[in-house]
Order: structure tokens, then sequence, then C-alpha cells
């Protein structure tokens, strides 16, 4: 059992994938591990098809790659009711869609277009769905966790048993305002789930430039409340734990911090190549990649056929041009409604 | 029956009858609840509403206005108080970047109030006296407001906690117990963005707020015995500006004399300057000046900081010498 | 960068030192080649120093009053093209950003500023006197239909005498109920110096100075019972002079009575036709230097200088004509004075009033004179008693032009009637020369040439 900030759980042992598997039996159903399958591939193929607008100069800014973070970001919100509230990161793409969020909103709201949930005022994962309960980052995402915390903190007062999660990266943990918001979370037993995606890098910095604890994880020990330390390639165990510590929250037992260990498997950005990235590093982590892993357990357990696969790959290759080609055909906004909505009314 | 409070007891009496009101309504802050703030303007407040609605926090600046920030977001109407306006700086990337530009970006409102006590003339140094009210007038989103009277404190405060934006509220520290005005028992408001008149006069334009309101209506008084008719314009809304008013008034008596306790240089002074020049060039009859605290920071010893401070006679030299122009 | 540097510049070949009046620009501003960089003093005389270059100023060397020697660098000019470039065109090409109306703003529910309004300039030329109106009285100006020219004659009771919006609308006030208008004293381009009939007028100089806000004086002297004024660098130097002629010449005076009557019908009956073609009214002024010119011709010991135990007498005349500016008291000169005709010296008097006034005067212009005419009959004097100008001998000062009743053939006249004054030298100049000088002074003026403008 992963627990508190104790735990000797570590990302060089997992635990067997068969144990994870079968550990969930009763919680999800065999659809569910399909759903996960399927939010992953459409993540990474969201993406894809981003890259590809990018590189045809049809992305006005720029393109972000959740590459290696995949089981982290649907594995995690795939723990979230609809009622609670998500606060995702840039390389959790796959989580606004298992949160309810559509590809023909993400792709305008990537395209900046008129019909986008911004209206074209700001670009990426960038938005709020109040509907569904999804606020997106803002590019100073350390800012975010005291915001998630203030939902928080309405859910408390309003005994609404709704939990809030949000993300942090390696480097993203190091912002003030993140422990700022621990420090509120913590001592006001927030319904609160905090995930720090630890991907080895923060743009081209390597992790051994930014802390020196033996875990990310290990800071929850400064809060007094529990630190988990995850394979954030393994979906089914992020799902396990982020699970467990959305139940705590929801049970009034407070906070938790939860490490999720990846890889960055692309550049900071598009325009980044990564070349600072050793390639043996890349190799290694290459071979656990979060869809082709799954996908083999899937196929062992019988429960995903390659037919089956190929037929998902096709059927949301289609969708993701249509969409795409949609997106291209909306207008941008009417320059002039640059001077409209400073104010709500 | 309507009573004579000070500015505190009004600010107080407001926050009180809007959270009677409207239980989305909470504040939180440090030190607000049992000790019922620094300034004691939450006294009572935790007895009466309870801790979840008069929240005791961590020392984190940040912290309290991203959190009040998220609970806008989730539908309260969060009133956060900073010990000092001093330490907004703390929490400056909370306002600017999260608070500010939450409603232009994704349409959901952020009804919050941020209470700043600022204001020099309490010996309170360089980390205790702050006017930083140009660093939010220069954020699009939020909304400034600064009172000068008990009468405009409660009816401000009020409206702060019903506007569906970000209120950024600023309260002045030496107001606080030196001013009482009368308070009308009725609930009513006072508009965010409408400037008031606290005195007619021909000669003269006087625009300012806070502190400048008294200090120009005193010098008004005493020029008023030579003959001289002061107008004073109380701004009351920093952002947005009553344009209106403000240029009404430089029509009617071509000389303006802007005044505040902030310092010069960057100030709100030059804004309005530049509003007035460009929208009433024809209608001066004189220089616009500007009087506001020295460009330095806000020394501690009494001599040193009366020396930086604008004041009544200040004042008074300053329009002596616009009306001999 | 390449680099201008301003020098302090020598304005008359005797000047080691100028004082920095007022620095026009701010380290960073940008200036153009003939743009007014500075105002210096000197023991001399007060001057607008243009820019050498076009760019932006980068370093001021001194601070305003400070003095400086003679090509002292102290000023830097950076005239890098760019910085040079924009600074030449920025005045007459704003930026986009400045005055592009973007189409959206009008609609902008943020930001209610008007397109930047462009004001109209207003209608009127630039009055010739260099008074100084502010917008809000050229718009009155405007929208009442006043000229100019009916502006320029309107009094001040503002800073300086500036016509405030008090002024004008108590000026159209009166026009609209049909009350005598208020005029002012001396018409601008007119010398004051020249017409002793007018009104007192005397410049604001107290509204020119610096005031001392800090040092021990400010404790003795407290406001707001008392306002300390920092004496400019030209009234220092009056008051030197003043002290130095008192200490170097026994001063003697005599006053004699000039009957004006025959000069002023000779100006009036010649005024307008000499305003149409010269541009300029007529004053009492040229008249009084023409007599002057010719006395001095006829005495020429008058026109004299002593150095040591000898006496230097000039074979021409430099004619010195005081002038009050809100600066102070200058003294220009005519230079061969003798060598001009009626209306050469009148253009004379009146341009260089004016251009004391405007402070447009070079060194040239103040220097070299051998004799004085004050005027202080139009301040209201009707008699005085000058200080000679050193190293002169002598000066003439007029005092006010009154009619009186005299005697005449035993009969009583109204007459147009002025005191003129010599202060003379003792040294050199005895009661006995001054007193025939002086007569021949007046009877020139009383027998004036009736067909003089002819």
């Amino acid at each position: 059992m992963p627990s508190t900030t104790k735990s000797k759980h570590k990302k060089s042992s997992p635990a067997p994938k068969q144990t994870a598997f079968s550990s969930l039996n009763g919680v999800l159903k065999p659809d569910d591990y399909l759903k996960l399958y399927r939010f992953m591939l459409l993540m990474r193929e969201f993406e894809e098809t981003i890259l590809k607008l990018y590189q045809q100069g049809k992305i006005v800014g720029g393109a972000y790659s959740g590459r290696g973070n995949e089981a982290t970001a649907v594995g995690s919100t795939f723990a979230l009711e609809k009622t609670d509230y998500l606060f995702p990161l840039h390389r959790d793409i796959g989580a606004h869609f298992v949160k309810g969020q559509t590809v023909r909103n993400m792709m305008l709201q990537h395209l900046g277009r008129a019909g986008s949930l911004t209206k074209g005022r700001d670009g990426t994962g960038h938005y709020a769905d109040p509907k569904l309960r999804i606020y997106g980052n803002i590019s100073h995402l350390g800012a975010m966790v005291p915001v998630a915390c203030g939902v928080a903190l309405a859910s408390k007062l309003r005994k609404e048993k709704n939990v809030v999660m949000t993300y942090i990266g390696d480097g993203g943990a190091s912002v003030g305002e993140v422990h700022e918001g621990l420090m509120m979370a913590s001592t006001m037993r927030l319904p609160f789930v905090l995930i720090i995606e630890n991907n080895q890098y923060a743009y081209s910095t390597p992790i051994s430039k930014q802390f020196i604890v033996e875990k990310l994880s290990d800071r929850a020990i400064g809060y007094g409340i529990p630190g988990i330390t995850v394979d954030g390639t393994d979906v089914l165990e992020v799902y396990r734990v982020c699970r467990e510590a959305v139940e705590r929250a929801r049970k009034g037992e407070g906070p938790t911090i939860i490490e999720s260990v990846t890889m960055r498997m692309a550049g900071h950005a598009a325009h980044d190549n990564a070349w600072y990235v050793p390639k043996l590093l890349l190799e290694q982590w290459k071979k656990k990649d979060p869809i082709g892993q799954f996908e083999k357990l899937l196929m062992d357990e019988g429960i995903l056929t390659t037919q089956k696969k190929e037929s998902m790959l096709a059927e949301m290759r289609s969708v993701l041009e249509a969409e795409a080609q949609y997106a291209l055909e909306q207008p941008y906004p009417p320059g002039e409604q640059a001077s409209e909505g400073v104010y709500a009314e | 029956m309507p009573k004579i409070l000070t500015y505190i007891e009004a600010i107080s009496e407001g926050l009180r009858e809007e959270m009677r009101r409207d239980p989305s309504v909470f504040l939180l802050g440090e030190d607000i609840g049992t000790y019922g703030g620094a300034f004691k303007v939450t006294k009572g407040f935790f007895d009466e509403f309870g801790e979840n609605r008069v929240i005791d926090t961590v020392l984190a600046e940040a912290a309290i206005i991203g959190a009040a920030t998220g609970a806008a977001i989730a539908g309260m109407r969060p009133v956060a108080e900073m010990q000092f306006a001093d330490f907004v700086t703390n929490g400056f990337n909370q306002i600017v970047n999260m608070t500010a530009k939450y409603h232009y970006r994704n349409f959901v409102p952020i009804p919050l109030v941020v209470r700043l006590p600022s204001g020099g003339g309490i010996r309170g140094g360089p980390f205790h006296s702050s006017n930083p009210e140009a660093w939010f007038v220069h954020t699009p989103g939020l909304k400034v407001v600064a009172p000068s009277t008990a009468y405009d404190a409660k009816g401000l405060i009020k409206s702060a906690v019903r506007d569906n934006n970000p209120v950024v509220y600023l309260e002045h520290k030496y107001l606080y117990r030196h001013i009482k005005g009368e308070v009308p028992d009725n609930d009513y408001t006072v508009p965010i963005g409408k400037a008031d008149i606290k005195r007619e006069g021909n000669d003269i334009s006087v625009i300012t707020y806070h502190t400048g309101v008294h200090w120009a209506l005193e010098a008004a008084a005493t020029l008023s015995n030579d003959g001289i008719e002061v107008e004073v314009i109380d701004l009351r809304t920093l952002l947005p500006l009553d344009r209106e008013t403000i240029l009404n008034s430089v029509k009617k008596t071509g000389k303006v004399l802007i005044v505040h306790e902030a310092s010069l240089t960057g100030g709100i002074g030059g804004e309005i300057a530049a509003i007035i020049s460009e929208n009433a060039f024809e209608h001066l009859d004189a220089p616009i000046r500007r009087l506001a605290s020295l460009d330095t920071l806000i020394p501690y010893a009494p001599t040193l900081e009366d020396y930086f401070l604008p004041n009544t006679q200040k004042v008074s030299d300053a329009l002596r010498n616009l009306a001999r122009y | 960068m390449s680099k201008v540097e301003v020098v302090m510049p020598q304005l008359g070949e005797s000047l080691t030192e100028g004082t920095i009046v007022k620095w026009h620009k701010k380290p960073g501003d940008k200036v153009r080649k003939d743009e007014t960089l500075l105002e210096i003093s000197t023991d001399k005389v007060d001057s607008e120093i243009p820019s050498p270059a076009s760019g932006v100023v980068t370093k001021l060397l001194f601070p305003e009053q400070k003095t400086v020697a003679v090509r002292t660098v102290i000023a830097e000019i950076d005239t890098d093209e760019t910085a040079a470039a924009s600074a030449a065109s920025a005045p007459a090409k704003p930026t986009a950003v400045e005055t592009a109306p973007p189409k959206v703003e009008q609609k902008s529910p943020v930001q209610e500023v008007r397109p930047v309004a462009t004001p109209q300039p207003s209608l009127q030329a630039m009055p010739a006197s260099g008074r100084f109106y502010s917008p809000l009285v050229l718009n009155i100006t405007r929208e009442e239909g006043i000229s100019m020219m009916e502006l320029e004659q309107i009094p001040g009771t503002g800073e300086g005498g500036r016509v405030s919006k008090k002024d004008i609308l108590a000026y159209v006030d009166a026009k609209k109920k049909g009350i005598a208008l208020p005029q002012r004293a001396a018409a601008p381009a007119a010398a004051p110096a020249a017409q002793p009939a007018a009104g007192p007028s005397a410049p604001r100089i107290e509204s020119t100075l610096k005031h001392v806000e800090s040092g021990d004086l400010v404790k003795k002297y407290p406001a707001p019972q008392y306002e300390i004024l920092q004496m400019s660098n030209l009234i220092q130097k009056m008051g030197e002079h003043m002290v130095r002629s008192k200490q170097t010449s026994p001063h003697v005076y005599e006053i004699h009575e000039c009957d004006m009557t025959k000069v002023d019908i000779v100006r009036r009956r010649n005024q307008d036709g000499f305003e149409k073609r010269e541009g300029f009214k007529l004053t009492y002024m040229p008249f009084i230097c023409d007599a002057v010119v010719q006395a001095l011709k006829q005495f020429p010991l008058v026109n004299c200088q002593i150095d040591g135990d000898k006496i230097i007498v000039k074979k021409f005349v430099n004619l010195g004509i005081a002038v009050a500016t809100e600066n102070g008291l200058i003294v220009p000169v005519i230079k061969n004075a003798d060598e001009k005709n009626f209306t050469g010296l009148a253009r004379a008097v009146n341009d260089l009033a004016t251009r004391a006034r405007m402070k447009k005067l070079a060194l040239p212009d103040i220097e070299g004179g051998s004799f004085t005419i004050t005027n202080y009959g139009g301040f209201g004097a009707m008699m005085g008693t000058p200080i000679i100008n050193q190293p002169q001998v002598a000066i003439i000062g007029i005092g006010s032009i009154e009619k009186r009743a005299v005697v005449i053939n035993d009969a009583i006249a109204i007459r147009s009637i002025a005191y003129f004054t010599l202060s003379f030298d003792h040294r050199i100049v005895d009661g006995a020369l001054g007193g025939s000088f002086l007569s021949a002074v007046i009877k020139k003026l009383e027998n004036v040439d009736e067909n003089l403008l002819v």
C-alpha cells in the first residue's frame, strides 16, 4: 500500500502491474480500462495534430507536448467526479478530455478562434469552463495553487464535498506561491490534491539543479500531510493513488501531495528540440511509454485487440482531422472585441 | 436617525451589513478573527459570524488573495484584508495575473474585495505607510476605490462587496479615527466610478482623493476669505475614473491642481493631467499643477515624514500660486 | 555615438564667464539644431543659446545658477543619426501611437478617451509681442470674435501681466455692455520708454525671479509674511554699476522745462501715415533722440569719457536708450545715431525696445554707448535724477508730459510740458556746459521742423 511520507515506495521498483491491475478489480470496470486507454491515445493524437498545425504555421502561439505525461494526466483526472474541480497544466491535455471537454473546443482554443471558450483572448489550455469545472492554467503555473485552494475553501465552507485537483511541474514547484497555497490547504484541511509532475526537466534545467531531496513528495512532511511518489507512466498506479487522495480529501481529511515521476519526451515547446537531454535518458524512458505499457497490459488481459486498437485510432484520426478543418474555417474574433469584457456586469 | 461614525466604524458597519445581507460574503486575512484585525475593523465579527465567515489565515498574502480569487471563481464573495497595504506586494502576482486577468479571458466574474489599509501620517515608516494605488490603476480588470469620508467609506465598501469585479479598496489609516461623519441609517451605497464634488467653486479645481480631500477643503475655506473660490473634486474611485466630473469642473474653472499623497512620478495625477489636456486643453487658463509626496521612500522620523507629505499649507500655497497666474 | 559638446559661448570679447540661468532641456530630451538649449546671463546681457546640433541631450554638466568660464563644456549632445533624425522629425511627425485614433477606442467601454482630440490650432496668428495667451483665453477670443490685435490691447492682471480668464471675460462683458474697454497701457511693440504719455505699466520683475526656499534667510523672513527672491545676474550687475558710477562721478543735476506742444502736434499729425508706412506707432522718443544727437554734435564734450588725466572725445554718437523689461533695466544702444535721419532713429528705437523685451538682444546691441536717454515719465515721474551710465559723462532723463497752464506773452496758455533732467559728471562738464547743452536740446524740440516727416 502506498501511504504517507514515510513510504518506501520508489519509482525504481513500482508495484507489479498485475497487482495494481487486480487491486482495482471491482473499482474499475473493463470498459473503464478502455476509456483510460482511449483518453491517453486521444491526448497523444490531439497533440500530434496540433504539432502538425504548428509546423504548418497555423498555430498563432506555441505548441506544447505532453508526450510521456499521458498516464499522469489521464489517470489522475479519472479519479475525479463530475462535481470536482480540475486545474490542469499545459501537459495535461488528456485531463481536459477526461473531465468532458470536447475536441472541438480544444481545437478552437488552440487556434484562437472567435468561437473558442475564451473568444480568442487566450490560447492553448488557458481557459475556464465552469460547466465542466475545468479551470485551465495560466503561464504562472505556481500561481494556480493558491487559487485552487480558494476553490477548495469555498467547497469546504459550503460543505459541498467537492475536491479540487491541481498540478505543478518539478520546475513550478519551486515557486513561493505553491508553498503558500500548501500552507493554507494544510492548516485548513482543504479538500485538495496537488500532483507534482516530475518530468525531469524545467525547460532546459534538469531536476538535479532544482531540488536536492530524494523525492518531491518528501516536501509533504513540512506541511504535515501525506506525500506519495508514484510511477507516472503507469496509468493504473496513478489512478489508484489519486483515487485514495481524492477520497481522503472528500472525507475532510485534508490535502495530499502526489509526485508523479515521468519524462518529458519532447522539448519545452515545439520550437525546442531538447538537444540538452541526453539521448540515452530518452532511450531508457522510451521503454516506459505510458501508452505502450498500458496497451500491452490490456492486450495481455484480452481487453484490447490489435484490430480494436486500429479501428479506435482510425476513427480518432478522422475526427481530429475533421475538427481541425472545422476550426481552421472559423473566423478570428473581430479586432474591436479586444476592448470588451474587461469588467463583468 | 443618521448617526456620527468614524471612518473606520463606517467601514466595519458596511462590511457587517453586507455579511448579514448575503451569506456568500466572507472575510479572510491575518488576525481578523478572534483578534478583530490589526486596526479592529473586524472587531466583534468573529462572535457574530463565526469561524467559517471570518477566517484567520496563515501569514501568506499570495495565499490569501489567491484563495479569495478561487472562492470568487466558485461563486462566493470574499473580502480579503491585507494587514497593511504595503504587504499586498507579497500577493501582487495573484492580483495582477490571476485576479485581474480572469474575467477578460474566461468570462467568469470575480466578485472579490481586497482591503488595503494605506497611507502615511501615522509614523509608520517605509513599510507601513505606502499608497500603492498607481500599481493597481495600471492593471486593467481591477476597480480601485479610495474613500475620504465616513459616508463614502461605508457606501463604497458595500458597493465593492456587491460588485462582480475585483475591487481594491484603499482605506486610509490616518483617516480611520481622525475623520468622523454623518452616516444615514438606511441601506445606501456609493456608486463605484462616480466622483463627488465636495465643495463648489468657480476659480480653481482641486482634483484629489483620500487625505487630499481634507487638505483641499481646509485650504479652500481659507482661500475663500480672500475671494478665491476653490472647487474640490473627490475622485472616490480611481479606476475607472470619472472623466465627466473631472472635465466638467475643469471647463468651469480653467485652472487645476491635482493632489495626492502617493508619490508624484508615475502617480495617478499624471494620468488625470493627460486626460485634461487631451480633452479640455482649450479650457485651460493655467498649466495643470500637481502636488504629491516626494519621490522618495516614506521616511520614519516625524520631521522627515512631515516634509515628505503634502499638507493643508502646501495645498494652500499651490492654490494661491495658481490663482495668481 | 557621435558626441557634440556645447560650450559656454563668449558673447563679447571682454567676457570671461557666464551664468546658466535656465536649461530648456533635460538629459534624454531631443533637441533640434538652433532650438533654444539654455538661457545664460553675463555681465552684459541675457541671452538664449541655440543648440549647435540636432540630437539627444545626454549630459548637462552644470546646474542652473552656476557661473562657468567661457568655452567650458557645459552639455553634450548625441547626434547619432537615429537620435538626430527622430529629434528632427519629432515635433512634426508624432508617432502613430500618439495620434492614430484606433476605431475601437470610440466603442471602448474601458477607455473612454475620445480619439485624441487634435486641438484646433487657435486661429489667430501668434502675437508679435511674444505675450503668452492660455488656451482658454485664445478659445474665448475665437468664440467672441476678438482679433489678435484687439487681444494685444487688453490689460492683464495675471502673473507677469498675463491676460487671465477673468480679464478676457471682463473685456467681453464690457464690450457687450458698451462700457469703455480696458486698454493696455502700452502697446507691446512700442517702447514705453518712448511713450511718456502712457500710464504706468512697469514690468513685473519679481515674477521672473526664482523663489528662495532654503537657507538661513528662510527662517529669518518666514513665509507667508515674507517672500525671498534671488536677484538675477542682471539686477546684481545693475546695482554694482550704479554704485560704481556714484563713487566715480560727482553728479550734478540741472532741470529744465520743455514745451512739447509742437512735438505733440507734429507727432499727432503724422501718426496714422507713419504707422501705416512703418508698421509701428510714432512716439515722442525719436523726436527726443534727434534733438539730443544734434545737441551732442554741438557740444562734443558731453559725448566724451575720462581716462586718467585724458579726455577721450568721441567722433560718433552711440545713443543708449534705457528700457525697462521684466528681467530688469537694460540699455540697448543705437549705433552711429548721428548718421541716421528721423525715420532711421524711430526704427532703431522701436527695434531695440522690442528686442529688449523679447530677450533677443545680442551683446553688440548693448555695448559702446556714448550717451544715454532714460525716460521715467512713462511711469508717471515728473522729474528724476538719473545716474550716469559709466564711462559716459552725462545722461538725460525725461519726465512725464503733462498739460500745464503756462504764461506765454503775458497770456495763460495750455501747453504740453515735460521736465528734462541732465545729470552730468562735474569732473568734465560744468554747469555752463551742461545748461547750454540741455537748452540746445530743448530749443530743438520746441522748434521742431513741422515738415520733419513730410
